[in-house]
């Protein structure tokens, strides 16, 4: 089966600084990648450029069979609408829609809006009874349920989650964790960029950066072994 | 659900999510719709309501016969019917004059026969001191002009005996009249009196008009009348007619440029409360872009959140207008102004504009770059 994504020589420079310098590796449809590193390797960069969110100065990135590197802004945005699915460290839901309306305001960039399966998709992640809640009304965890759900909806090739239980307690990070498990049982492809070691241990694969460099690719379960 | 309903859902929440700023920006939107409704409705009737006003200023119409000078310099009374037989409704009052020299005592003065009714509707701004005099009957009374009073002693309620010739003529002055005019050297009375007392029955020296409309109008009557009564000069008193059309241009431009000033101003109101809306936005935008929000779709929203703002502060500012018209209405032309419909559209269109282009701010949201925003830059 053909990798979903394919990073190849991939430089990202910011002036003088190096980014990301020649990072390749490719992902498997279906795979959950822990993106790991140290503050300042790159991470969010990589994840940054693969969302279609920032350019790479260099190398290639071809996501779904499509090269988003030489995409213009508005190839970019469709590229987002369509392919990919964000989860931020802050949640980053409009304040003033409710958790239904967050929801729907992802298809109504994507295409066409569906009240009820956006109501379905906030059920899938627990928060049925929460739809007319605006976000501040809704604990941490529930916002990034409701982050997550707004992610699936519009059945994306790649969920890029930015330390995804960064802003969370034990307990919401665990129901978190969960439904990642959960979303990658169901064949999604994830990429997950974490500090957390017991995250990168859940992953099929560790890509972990080094001072915008490709430190190593691990597999969690082979180390183990 | 269609698009269209989520665009109206976002729209909604939009204009609830800040509605400090927005209400500011109403603000400014209304107070400017106001003074535009306002000031249109005013100038739509200002020409008729000013032309109204300038037929209290005096006569702007003069019938006389050619100069000749002598018998012949006077015209038959018949042309008062001649006029009143066109039923020019332009015509607002009609004042024939008789003049005659007389003396009282040994003192010479001029002696003025009118229609007091007819004077008294053109010229509402001359100063009495004392009683008017408002009948075209009254044969008892007079009025004084200020200089020939002083000159002859007279104020009112007393009595003044004039001769001229063989005859002689027995007044109560009623008051005594200040016009800044010929009439301040002269005796005015009742025109069928002057004209016994003169012997000139059926002779008037002059007839002055008072003709309301704009000065193409006036000259149109002016030609009709010319047309009616041929044998006379009818000449239209051509500084009150361009002082008039100069003061309409004047008042028009006035108008015109308050208009443009107050929608800049509503227009800077509009742009600073954006301009710290765009600022709040900032995030919701990135985040739009993020999620696939094309640039143009994401400024639709918010320059329909601007056109809604404009469409409510315009419909909001005619209502005012209307009442602010009807008191500049009551306070400077002492009429009733009624609210013009046609202005509604015109002040809604004007100040859905100026809170579009108040919204410039909002526009520059579309430079924003979700990555910035959302590594909370």
């Amino acid at each position: 089966m053909a990798p979903v994504v394919q990073v190849e020589q991939l430089e990202k420079r910011f002036g003088d600084v190096r980014a990301l310098d020649r990072v390749s590796f490719e992902v498997e449809p279906g795979e959950w990648i822990a993106i790991m590193g140290p503050s300042g390797s790159g991470k969010t960069t990589l994840i940054n450029i693969l969302g279609g969110l920032d350019h790479p100065t260099g190398g290639r990135v071809v996501v779904d069979g499509l090269e988003i590197g030489n995409l213009g802004e508005r190839e970019l945005t469709r590229y987002r609408a369509d392919k990919i699915g964000f989860v931020f460290q802050q949640f980053h839901l409009v304040p003033y829609l409710t958790a239904l309306e967050n929801v729907m305001l992802a298809q109504y960039f994507h295409s066409i809006t569906d009240e009820k399966e956006a109501a379905e998709a906030l059920k899938r992640v627990g928060l049925g009874d929460r739809l007319d809640h605006v976000p501040a009304a809704l604990s941490g965890g529930e916002q990034q349920r409701v982050a997550i759900a707004r992610a699936l909806i519009n059945q994306p090739k790649l969920i890029l989650a930015d330390e995804p239980t960064g802003n969370l307690d034990e307990a919401n990070e665990g129901v978190v964790l969960k439904l990642l498990r959960e979303l990658h049982e169901a064949g999604h492809t994830i990429l997950v960029v974490t500090h957390s070691q017991a995250i990168g241990n859940l992953a099929d694969r560790r890509v972990e950066l080094e001072h915008g460099r490709l430190a190593r690719i691990v597999s969690p379960s082979l180390a183990k072994d | 659900m269609p698009i269209r309903s989520m665009f109206l859902r976002i729209l909604w929440k939009l204009l609830g999510a800040s509605r400090g700023r927005l209400a500011v920006a109403l603000i400014a939107l209304t107070s400017g719709a106001a003074v535009c409704s306002a000031l249109l409705n005013v100038n739509l009737d200002a020409e008729r309501k000013l032309t109204q006003e300038f037929r209290t200023l005096g006569a702007n119409v003069v019938i006389a016969p050619p100069s000749g000078g002598g018998e012949a310099a006077l015209a038959d009374a018949a042309v008062l019917d001649h006029i009143g037989a066109l039923h020019l409704a332009r015509i607002v009052a009609t004042a024939p004059y008789l003049y005659v020299a007389a003396n009282s005592g040994t003192q010479p003065v001029i002696l003025a026969g009118t229609w007091f009714d007819q004077v008294s509707k053109m010229n509402s701004w001359w100063k009495v001191e004392g009683g008017a005099v408002t009948s075209r009957e009254d044969r008892v009374h007079c009025l004084v002009g200020v200089t020939a009073a002083r000159q002859l002693g007279l104020s009112p309620g007393s009595s003044v005996q004039l001769r001229s010739g063989e005859h002689n003529l027995s007044l109560t002055v009623a008051g005594i009249v200040t016009t800044g005019g010929a009439e301040d050297n002269q005796i005015l009375t009742n025109l069928e009196s002057v004209q016994s007392f003169a012997g000139l029955s059926s002779r008037v020296s002059l007839v002055q008009l008072s003709v309301s409309g704009t000065p193409p109008e006036i000259v149109e009557v002016t030609r009709k009348l010319a047309e009616t009564l041929p044998e006379l000069d009818v000449r239209p008193v051509r500084q009150i007619a361009a002082a008039e059309g100069t003061i309409l241009g004047k008042i028009r431009g006035m108008i015109f440029w308050t208009i443009a000033l107050i929608l800049v101003l509503s227009m800077l109101g509009v742009l600073a409360s954006m301009a710290a809306l765009a600022m709040e936005r900032r995030r919701d935008v990135g985040l739009m872009k993020a999620l696939g929000g094309t640039v143009p779709r994401i400024m639709r929203l918010f320059l329909a959140e601007a056109g809604a703002l404009g469409a409510v502060g315009g419909l909001a500012g005619f209502l005012l207008g209307v009442v602010l018209a009807r008191q500049i209405g009551e306070r400077i032309f002492g009429v009733v102004i009624s609210a013009r419909f046609e202005v509604l559209p015109i002040t809604i269109l004007l100040t859905v504009g100026v809170a579009l282009l108040g919204s410039f701010p909002l526009r520059l949201l579309g430079r924003v770059r979700p990555a910035e925003i959302l590594r909370g830059e």
